[in-house]
């Protein structure tokens, strides 16, 4: 039954797939005009060199040729050469995928723990100044833009206190260049990145959760918990919580590509060698093949990460059955 | 007579809205004896829940101004939160109307059914299941060792009221606070539920209040009922003395209103007149002055106290309390 369901929202996926790869390609196609990706860094060819090079590249070609001819290679896993450079699609996403994951999976994990005792004190006090307090900062937490965040913290962390003569965190990279590397010297590379980024998923989850938990505390169950006897702490982080979170679990699904592409602005204001950054510059560069591979991987993950929070759902919430 | 278990003492309850104070339950008073069955009847937001939760000390968000809960020699209205915890789930338990939502969705019905054993007895897991089923069992829950395994939204309404019937009973309370238990089930699963608090009654005797707008079920189960308007107690007294003979003109209406199997075939059933009175702006005098057939000069003037009329009723009525008899109109 689970495994039927699980093959069939993989095949309802395949659709979504083409779909992202073909827009992405199209639009790509569309705005490069004559540009053949790579060439700015040879002015001096003659117009017969660049016409082999786009022969070579396979722009020459109308796009859904060579939409078929890539998809041609992915049915077999092979995501072709970056245009840029000439070393595999595959070993750019390797290269930089561990550097991602790192910056994002710390964020999402600083986000849940900061989120939900501060979406559970929202619901428990709310109309308090504290929830007012923290409400306002949620909402400063989505409404500010990250790379202006990015940037505010560079100015104090990094240039303000260097400038007195003190401790300051490194503003950009993920390790140093010189003598870097060590566990220490990622931590402080990774300080400011994950705040931004966390910053904003703890605003979005707490706001979440303390109207989840809201909804939860007034339950008739919530009332029986406290007839039995049970400690407020039990009712509402054993009875209450367990609730309130399980809609939170598709929400974090959702964010699951984030580890991937979520942090892209992030990325590009800290210089975090991710693949969001690798996506930003190739697609300023026209890499075809290097975007796509992003891309689909991206969708992939997204696919994934929404079918992942639906099969968590239903082990947190008994009521559910796949069919 | 016994010593009461239990007994409240002249409580008010109020909640704060936007339009002022209302006063939920307005100086009630009464107890309860080891064993009985009491009934406290009357319409919806007439107090009755309010004046049971209050005795759970869970009326939250409403606020306990005066009175007492008297329960073995002390005031649960003085008591520290965590003694009432140790009194909720222990010594009483409570019931509630709606058993569709108040078992949680997400946990294992024998895990439920066992919490107040591993809260209160401290005992482990397997030993607070093992009687969590049995007493699944005793409460008429078929193949009880399996069905503890389930999920709250694999039972039906009638075997889920059972199962919060069990989860009270797990402890043996002394005290047993049954909220319109029957109201939100079907009419033939009602008259099962009713013999299982009966029967309970019987085997732990575990005393009960059983609190309901439904005078068909308290005269089943109750040899003593108080019926509630408006925050107030209007009239008690024995079940059989209040249903022949009324005391106070709110019950001698409500019992009309009710069908009856000895009643002239054409008598058509007589609603009570007018609405339950808004209780942020109540009538002057007695509460229930507007709706009242018999009122006199005096029930929109002053409000009546609960006194004796009669030899086993008390009533708060003027009417009554000069001693006209309820009849006609």
């Amino acid at each position: 039954m689970l495994a039927k369901y699980v093959a069939r929202r993989f095949l309802a996926s395949l659709v979504v797939v083409l779909g992202v790869t073909l827009i992405t390609l199209v639009l790509m196609d569309r705005t490069r005009g004559t540009y053949v990706p790579g060439i700015d860094l040879n002015p001096a060819l003659r117009p017969e060199d660049i016409a082999r090079l786009r022969a070579d590249l396979g722009l020459d070609r109308p796009f859904y040729i060579w939409y078929l001819t890539w998809i041609w290679g992915v049915v077999h896993g092979d995501f072709g050469r970056s245009m840029i450079d000439g070393s595999t699609v595959m070993s750019h996403i390797l290269d930089r995928l561990p550097n991602t994951l790192e910056l994002t999976g710390t964020a999402i994990l600083i986000g849940i723990v900061i989120a939900i005792p501060v979406g559970v004190i929202g619901a428990l006090r709310h109309g308090s100044k504290a929830d007012h307090t923290l409400t306002v900062v949620s909402v400063a937490g989505f409404a500010v833009p990250q790379f202006w965040m990015g940037l505010i913290l560079i100015l104090i962390f990094s240039v303000t206190l260097e400038q007195h003569g003190l401790p300051w965190l490194p503003s950009s990279g993920a390790y140093s260049a010189v003598n870097g590397g060590d566990f220490i010297d990622r931590v402080e590379h990774l300080i400011l990145p994950a705040t931004v980024l966390s910053f904003f998923y703890m605003s979005t989850w707490s706001r979440f959760i303390r109207s989840s938990m809201l909804e939860v505390l007034s339950q008739d169950y919530i009332r029986t918990a406290r007839a039995k006897g049970m400690s407020e702490r039990r009712v509402v982080y054993l009875h209450g919580l367990r609730n309130a979170l399980i809609p939170l679990v598709t929400l974090i699904g959702l964010e699951l590509p984030g580890l991937v592409s979520g942090g892209l602005v992030v990325e590009v204001v800290f210089g975090w060698p991710g693949i969001g950054k690798l996506a930003f510059e190739r697609a300023l560069q026209y890499d075809y093949t290097t975007v796509m591979g992003v891309t689909f991987f991206a969708t992939m993950l997204v696919i994934a990460g929404n079918l992942l929070a639906d099969l968590l759902y239903g082990v947190l919430d008994p009521r559910i059955r796949y069919s | 007579m016994t010593q009461p278990l239990l007994e409240v003492q002249d409580l008010h309850t109020v909640f704060s809205t936007k339009e002022g104070w209302v006063k939920a339950v307005d100086g009630v008073s009464f107890e309860l004896h080891p064993g009985e069955t009491l009934g406290i009847v009357g319409e919806s937001g007439c107090g009755k829940s309010v004046t049971a939760l209050s005795i759970m000390r869970l009326q939250r968000p409403g606020l306990i101004k005066s009175g007492r809960v008297m329960f073995k020699g002390e005031d649960l209205t003085k008591a520290t939160e965590a003694e009432m915890r140790e009194v909720r789930g222990r010594e009483i338990a409570m019931i509630f109307q709606d058993p569709m939502t108040s078992l949680n969705p997400v946990f294992r019905t024998g895990w439920q059914v066992a919490e107040p054993l591993r809260l209160h007895h401290g005992w482990n897991a397997k030993k607070s299941l093992t009687s969590a089923i049995n007493m699944l069992g005793k409460v008429g829950i078929p193949s009880a060792v399996d069905r503890a395994e389930d999920y709250p939204h694999q039972f039906s309404g009638g075997m889920r009221q059972r199962v919060m019937i069990a989860m009270g009973l797990t402890t043996t309370p002394e005290v047993l606070i049954a909220d319109e238990p029957t109201t939100a089930l079907d009419v033939t699963i009602q008259a099962q539920i009713l013999d299982l608090l009966r029967h309970v009654n019987q085997e732990f005797g575990t005393a009960t209040i059983l609190i309901t707008h439904n005078l068909g079920v308290v005269a089943g189960m109750c040899k003593r009922i108080i019926v509630m308007y408006a925050g107030r107690i209007v009239e008690a007294g024995p079940t059989t003395d209040v249903f022949a003979h009324p005391k106070h003109p709110y019950t001698w209406a409500l019992l009309r209103s009710i069908p009856r199997l000895d009643a002239e075939r054409h008598e058509p059933l007589k609603p009570i007149d007018g609405l339950p009175p808004n209780l942020v702006d109540l009538p002057s005098g007695c509460a229930f002055h507007p709706r009242c057939a018999f009122k006199i000069e005096k029930c929109s003037r002053d409000v009546p106290a609960l006194q004796r009329v009669g030899d086993t009723q008390l009533s708060a009525c003027w009417v009554t309390q000069a001693g006209t008899e309820l009849k006609g109109a």
